[in-house]
């Protein structure tokens, strides 16, 4: 009987349109996407896993076979499986078929495995698409390795078929269950939830284990194994089916088997299901009635008006549209949505502004942004579900057959279906807002800022989803099928919301796109708002035409062929509607010229590809100027006028240039931003405008009388910035904006000599515009390059001066001390004076600002913030004194006279150090919910401040030289000095949090290395995860390894020498002398590993026995340790060690006992120590000096083995 | 007046529902039977605008269905053969929401109107209740109350009868007699006695093509005296197919009655019968 009704379907299945379709769909998606990663489409930048790996490499094949089939396979699954039994309902055969002898389990499973394995048999399509895309000779043969079978293999095995069997199994129980193909569609919607909280929640590292159990799609368990694999790695292995992956696979399969069960053994060969919901009563006319004859008499019937004008059709529209969303509400399964929807907002809720595992405060935006995102498939996945339900429900419930008589115009059938979609959405925002609101309180926090909350989700969110609303039952008043329906409006919005701006390039061109919106707690929505409103009026106008044709092709009655529909359009009837789509198309074309005229006109729009061809042509034409001797500036005078409400600046000003070379110079170069106006470069001596080139604005002129050594002139200039129109993406801080100002001196006044920093750096782009090999930075050994420092080319240390002028609401600052301040034709005027030289490297700021003063030793203490944001004054405050202390009592004394802290908006989050100026952004620190009980908090308000602050000696005292390796003096140490605040301010205990998440962070990021990964003296300045995270360790364990007191001599001792000097300037290697100083030989080794190579340890506990001799414990301890050298390659080779090792025993979680250094040789070392308290634990390396590629093995209970071994008892 | 002129529609599979249909129909009841099958609904539906035919036409009054679609909906009142409802609305909703759509803007009107409607159909105590839970003689006179709004000069009636039992027919058929004389009524059925209680003028449709046309029982006259019986064995009723003319062979009792039509005297033991318009509907459909 079994394998009758198996092969009976699976016949069915494999002759039917359909899956061929689904199958072609899965194979063209994934083709395309092998295209796209393989380099096909030279122009289209897309790199899934980093320049150095292979677009088919097996974590690559894996990531895209998983990713297609969990997202767009798992639509299909729904339709095959969960229609395998209900398809008996809806058609009623299953009167005949519960009438047969057929066994329940003969049925179920044959139903169930033969269109699992139809659906298993489409889901392969994804592995051909890719083998065909990686095959065709369009990719770029350097993207693609030798072909192997392999990792499609066991991606489909590990992956594919345990998530189609544990979706198959769901599916098809929900339907066995509620009978009801609309509950499978709300149980894929709890599915996405059910995977997106648990993502969400178990994102943080603690919880990694937990993550990789909790995901039924395997994903967290496969990132578990290869988050630390090097590019070779990740370029040769394949997941091997172990540990926590093989674990989370049984876990799902079993939890499919029960699944299953559970759907089984609730369904019986009854007509009706086993009601979950509610009872359904079946009314019987009472037999009174029944034999009464009925008489009618139609004159009774009351004498009605009718009427068919527009009006009256728009009040039947009215009443249909509130009908539309009575019905909505009305739907259980709609309610059901709702409920799981608003639990989970409150889960992800706590998840909110997470930065180094601390929350931030649930300031509206954050959370808004925050629901925003994270609701956003839900709210589109359910727009498109209900846009089927909508204009299907006539027909599925064969009411059409009397309403589609009816003498009511397509439109407003139309429209009163679309204004209940829209209606739906609009609840939708509602719970997000609501459950905010809820969020916020429970969380203490009352500013609701109810304008925020209606602004960003009714004001712009919700014209994004009533466009997609439009789009969706456009598309179903097209097909004959719901299903099919589904199936294109989601294939559509994955393609549209991934692809389709990295193929089509102009955003124009990308439905419902817009240049992004951002919004500020101080600039508000600011210039986001009207380019936003431009995108949007241009897509209404699209939504038009789709709407008036929608209207037009409605289906009614049973003519459902698309063509007759179209023939029908012809109908004089509809010229109104034709009417509307013109109107449109009208909106349309306009709107679209106004951008076009904004983004491509006004401004200049390139794409990346075109960007990157202007730096190449850059280079090609100027590269060889970088030599020519060049004055460099020395004195600096401005004045600065900012327009905030007009978005510009406009700047004069002096530049004092010396000749600080030894030959004469004939010409001066000049180079500023494009964006900027030049109205006027006048030099102090004759001086002819040889050469201007507009593109890259690049300027020669030629002195009539030469500069010689030690000689100076003055450079006056005049020029401005002003933001123009628009572009295609918003841009936040390049000129000034309505409310919090800053920008620096790059963006719009004039620079001497070639720049090389702003060259091509990325080889493989250098390789597609015909650039050579580029070295990342200068060799180390480059003693010219030692003439320049590693920020500013074309000065050294300069004295400044500003007068900065805003709107008078506002104050503008520059670095320098306040000298006075006024007011004149209604501007703010205000005048900055530096009373010691700094680098040439400086900004301006403006804001309404509120400003709070404290004092640490005579030096004035600001902070410049946004009235709201007082939350970590304090902290940040206390981060100004501490770090004071600690760096002018340990290196130096500070430079400045007073320390200003500047909040700009969040359009960037990052803080920076100018001299006594420290913009620091609103979207890190200044909301922060900092909760000092919690263990698992990193004060960062505190830790920001103190990092910056210390760059006010480490960057702007002593400045490397322009060779690799220097942005470690500045930021490594920057952030030894902060590591070094924080753990004085908060203990060791505390720190370790921080540093677990720098470690992962470091880790993370060196297996993601495009280019090769350099060690700490030899850094590149794009390798922040060196520069911060390892520096940062490396620089802690040293200061553990050495003392505090040495190594802080030792940085003293290299301030001492290279502080404010200008060139030569030093480089790395003159601080690894300093340090080499303060270090004995017995730990020379620790400076060459740490700072001269890639050093990686593998330490772990493996055995700990603790017994109890008299008043004392002894711990016996099994430990192991492997060291590894990785070359640039990423590859890692063990290597002979004997290496001095830290390990701690502990009397509970968190309190140690005793910690001693062991000089521990490579491999297995058996220790034993005593200790008067009962041990809880042993910890090697519990100060986490080591990068440690492993960190959950380094510590093992004194219990452990204990229980293990009882465990076969139980 | 309905003028169904040179109708003819193939579906994309190849049926051909209507070939070449000519109808006039004045006001009054008309009967459209045929048996299932026939074209009866193709007919039904592309009248009622909810299809359209690949030639031919249909006029009523000055209203040309097929170009102003929108017109003729404003005078039309149909029940289709078959049609659900939403789960959980209740037919005083239902009927709202469609006297709405029809047209009838003010509320109290509309009130009024469902009521009466209601009250007419003897479904006023019922209506409250979700149209699911319905019994199929409820449904359809739900079906006739919302048919019925908006004061439908053209009423389409679709196989009413289908599937109710006798007493709940006989009721319908009640109900629908009454409707009203200077509108036309369209019912198609595949049961006589419809027309026969109900039609002073019909038709009998067949592969698609009118075979029969006439008042019912001015056509029953023409078969006056022609109409002969007899009681058969089973085994014998091909050989009497093969040597009259048969109208139907019907089980009796465990044996078979023949009839036949013939001018004269068959002799052979058959009975002379009444005709019915049984024996129109069968002589024409076989």
């Amino acid at each position: 009987m079994f394998g009758s009704i198996f092969a009976f379907e699976m016949r069915r299945l494999l002759t039917s349109m359909s899956t061929y379709i689904y199958f072609f769909i899965l194979f063209i998606v994934t083709f395309f996407l092998a295209l796209l990663a393989g380099g096909a489409f030279p122009e289209a930048n897309f790199n899934f896993a980093g320049e150095k790996i292979s677009a088919n490499a097996p974590i690559v094949i894996d990531a895209f076979f998983a990713a297609i089939n969990n997202y767009i396979g798992i639509i299909i699954i729904v339709a095959i499986t969960g229609n395998a039994v209900l398809k008996d309902f809806r058609s009623n055969t299953y009167t005949m078929i519960f009438t047969t002898p057929v066994s329940k389990f003969d049925y179920l499973f044959g139903r169930f495995s033969s269109s699992l394995l139809v659906a298993l048999l489409i889901l392969t399509a994804p592995a051909f698409g890719m083998m065909a895309g990686y095959a065709t000779p369009w990719v770029n043969h350097e993207k693609i390795s030798a072909f192997m079978l392999a990792p499609y293999i066991s991606t489909y095995w590990q992956t594919i078929i345990p998530n189609a069997i544990f979706d198959g199994a769901i599916f098809f129980a929900v339907s066995l269950i509620a009978r009801d193909i609309f509950v499978i569609w709300v149980s894929l919607i709890v599915f996405f939830i059910a995977t997106g909280v648990s993502n969400s929640f178990f994102g943080s590292l603690e919880k990694q284990t937990i993550a990789a159990l909790a995901d039924p799609m395997g994903n967290f368990a496969k990132r578990t194994i290869s988050k630390y694999w090097s590019t070779y790695e990740k370029n040769h292995l394949t997941y091997r089916l172990t540990g926590l992956f093989l674990v989370n696979r049984i876990l799902w399969l079993s939890m499919a088997v029960i699944v299953w069960i559970t759907g089984y053994s609730f369904f019986s060969f009854t007509s009706s299901p086993r009601r979950v919901f509610s009872k359904k009563l079946r009314l019987a006319d009472s037999s009174k009635i029944t034999f009464t004859p009925v008489t009618f008499n139609r004159n009774v019937l009351p004498n009605v008006s009718r009427s068919f004008t527009t009006a009256a059709n728009l009040r039947s529209l009215w009443g249909l549209a509130l009908n539309e969303c009575k019905t909505l509400l009305r739907n259980t399964y709609f309610r059901i949505i709702l409920l799981f929807g608003m639990l989970f907002l409150f889960l992800v809720s706590l998840q909110i502004g997470k930065l180094y595992d601390t929350t931030t405060f649930p300031v509206t935006y954050e959370v808004i942004e925050y629901f925003g995102g994270t609701f956003q498939l839900f709210i589109v996945i359910l727009t498109i579900m209900f846009a089927g339900e909508l204009v299907w429900r006539g027909r599925d419930f064969h009411m059409s057959n009397i309403l589609d008589s009816l003498p009511v115009p397509n439109w407003v059938f139309y429209i009163s279906k679309l204004s209940g979609l829209m209606f739906m959405q609009v609840i939708l925002l509602t719970i997000i807002m609501i459950c905010g609101i809820i969020v916020q309180l429970f969380k203490g926090y009352t500013n609701f800022e109810l304008a925020v909350y209606a602004q960003y989700l009714f004001g712009f969110r919700i014209l994004d989803l009533w466009l997609l609303a439009v789009v969706a039952i456009f598309v179903q008043t097209l097909v004959n099928n719901k299903f099919v329906g589904y199936f294109i409006v989601s294939l559509f919005y994955f393609w549209n919301s991934t692809f389709a701006l990295i193929v089509l390039k102009t955003n124009l061109l990308v439905f419902n796109s817009d240049p992004g919106v951002v919004y500020s707690d101080m600039n508000k929505f600011g210039h986001a708002a009207f380019p936003y409103f431009v995108y949007k009026a241009y897509w209404i106008a699209f939504a038009i035409c789709l709407a008036a044709l929608s209207s037009m092709l409605w289906a009614r009655g049973s003519e459902l062929k698309l063509k007759l529909r179209f023939a029908g359009t012809k109908n004089k009837a509809n010229t109104p509607s034709w009417l509307v789509f013109v109107v449109g198309v009208l909106i349309f074309i306009g709107c679209g010229s106004f951008i076009y005229y904004n983004t491509n006109v006004v401004n200049k729009f390139r794409t990346d590809f075109e960007q990157e061809e202007e730096l190449a042509q850059f280079e090609k034409k100027f590269k060889h100027f970088e030599n020519a001797p060049q004055p460099k500036i020395t004195d600096v005078l401005l004045n600065v006028d900012l327009y905030p409400n007009k978005m510009g600046v406009h700047a004069t000003g002096t530049y004092v240039l010396k000749n600080k070379s030894s030959q004469p110079i004939d010409s001066v170069h000049i180079m500023i931003l494009s964006e900027a106006k030049v109205n006027e470069f006048r030099f102090s001596r004759q001086a002819q405008l040889m050469l201007n080139d507009s593109q890259s604005a690049y300027r020669i002129y030629k002195l009539a009388q030469p500069l010689m050594p030690g000689d100076t002139m003055t450079l006056a200039f005049n020029t401005e910035r002003y933001k123009h129109g628009f572009k295609q993406n918003f841009t936040g801080l390049s000129t000034p904006v309505y409310n919090g100002t800053f920008i620096n001196s790059q963006g719009f006044l004039p620079a001497i000599g070639y720049n090389g920093r702003v060259e091509l750096s990325d080889n493989n782009q250098r390789k597609k515009h015909g650039l050579g090999y580029r070295r990342t930075a200068n060799p180390i050994t480059d003693t010219a390059a030692y003439n320049y420092n590693v920020f500013i080319h074309d000065a050294d240390f300069i004295t400044f001066e500003a007068t900065v002028s805003t709107v008078p609401d506002q104050v503008a600052v520059a670095p320098g001390y306040l000298q006075r301040e006024w007011t004149e034709n209604g501007r703010r005027y205000f005048h900055y004076k530096m009373d010691n030289k700094i680098l040439n490297f400086y900004s301006f700021l403006s804001a309404r600002y509120t400003v709070k003063k404290e004092m640490w030793n005579n030096v004035p203490l600001e902070i410049y913030y946004q009235k709201g944001h007082e939350y970590n004054l304090e902290r940040m405050f206390n981060g100004m004194k501490k770090s004071l202390n600690y760096y002018s009592n340990n290196f130096s004394s500070y430079q400045h006279k007073q320390v200003r802290i500047l909040e700009f908006p969040r359009y960037s989050s990052f803080a920076q150090s100018f001299p006594n100026t420290i913009p620091f952004s609103e979207g890190i620190g200044f909301i922060a919910d900092v909760d000092d009980s919690s263990k698992d908090n990193v004060d960062y308000p505190f830790y920001v401040t103190a990092h910056e602050i210390a760059h006010q000696w480490f960057a702007h005292q002593v400045i490397g030289a322009n060779v690799e390796g220097s942005n470690m003096l500045s930021e490594s140490l920057a952030q030894y000095g902060a590591i070094m605040v924080l753990e004085k301010e908060y203990g060791e205990e505390r720190l370790r949090k921080f540093l677990h998440i720098e470690m992962d962070k470091y880790l993370t990021a060196r297996s993601n290395e495009s280019e090769k990964e350099k060690p700490l003296a030899y850094v590149d300045d794009g390798q922040g995860y060196i520069l911060y995270q390892k520096g940062g360790i490396i620089m802690h364990a040293l200061n553990k390894y050495l003392g505090e007191d040495s190594m802080n001599h030792a940085v003293k001792r290299f301030i001492d020498r290279f502080a404010f000097q200008g060139p030569p300037y030093p480089t790395t290697l003159d601080f690894l002398a300093a340090l080499r100083l303060s270090t004995p030989d017995s730990l020379q080794y620790f400076i060459t590993d740490a700072f001269q190579k890639i050093t990686i340890y593998d330490n772990k506990v493996t055995d700990v026995k603790a017994t109890k001799s008299g008043d004392q414990y002894n711990v016996e301890m099994t430990l192991e340790t492997k060291k590894f050298y990785a070359d640039t390659s990423g590859k890692e080779n063990v290597v002979a060690s004997n290496d001095y090792i830290e390990v701690g025993v502990y009397k509970n979680k968190n309190t140690m006992l005793r910690l001693d250094k062991y000089k521990l040789k490579g491999g297995t070392t058996k220790l034993s120590v005593h200790v008067n308290e009962k041990p809880y634990k042993v910890v090697i390396d519990p100060r986490m000096l080591l990068i440690d590629k492993k960190l959950d093995d380094n510590e093992m209970r004194t219990d452990e083995k204990d229980r293990e071994e009882k465990k076969p008892a139980i | 007046m309905l003028q169904i002129s040179n109708l003819s529609k193939t579906y994309p599979n190849g049926v051909h529902a209507l070939k070449d249909v000519t109808l006039n129909i004045s006001n009054g009841m008309f009967g459209l039977l045929g048996p299932n099958g026939a074209g009866k609904s193709t007919l039904m539906r592309t009248i009622a605008t909810l299809q359209d035919a690949d030639s031919g036409s249909i006029m009523f009054g000055d209203i040309d269905v097929f170009k102003q679609k929108q017109e003729l909906r404003k005078v039309l009142g149909y029940l289709p053969q078959e049609f659900g409802v939403y789960p959980k609305v209740s037919a005083e909703e239902m009927l709202h929401y469609i006297a709405r759509l029809k047209g009838i803007a003010d509320a109290k009107e509309r009130k009024e109107l469902v009521k009466a409607l209601l009250e007419q159909v003897n479904l006023y105590n019922h209506r409250n209740k979700a149209l699911g839970g319905y019994s199929g003689g409820m449904k359809q006179r739900f079906g006739i109350a919302q048919a019925l709004i908006g004061d439908p000069k053209l009423i389409i009636v679709d196989e009413p009868t289908a599937g109710l039992d006798p007493a709940e027919r006989l009721r319908f058929n009640n109900l629908l007699s009454e409707i009203g004389e200077n509108i036309i009524i369209i019912l198609s059925t595949h049961i006589v006695d419809d027309v026969r209680e109900l039609c002073n003028d019909m038709a009998i449709i067949a592969g698609g093509q009118v075979v029969q046309r006439g008042n019912p029982e001015a056509l029953v006259k023409g078969l006056e005296n022609r109409i002969w019986s007899k009681r058969v064995r089973k085994d014998e009723v091909a050989q009497y197919q093969k040597d009259y003319k048969l109208v139907i062979a019907r089980l009796a009792g465990g044996s078979m009655m023949v009839y036949i039509n013939s001018e004269t005297d068959p002799g052979n033991g058959f009975v002379s019968e009444k005709a019915t318009l049984e024996d129109i509907y069968f002589s024409n459909i076989s």
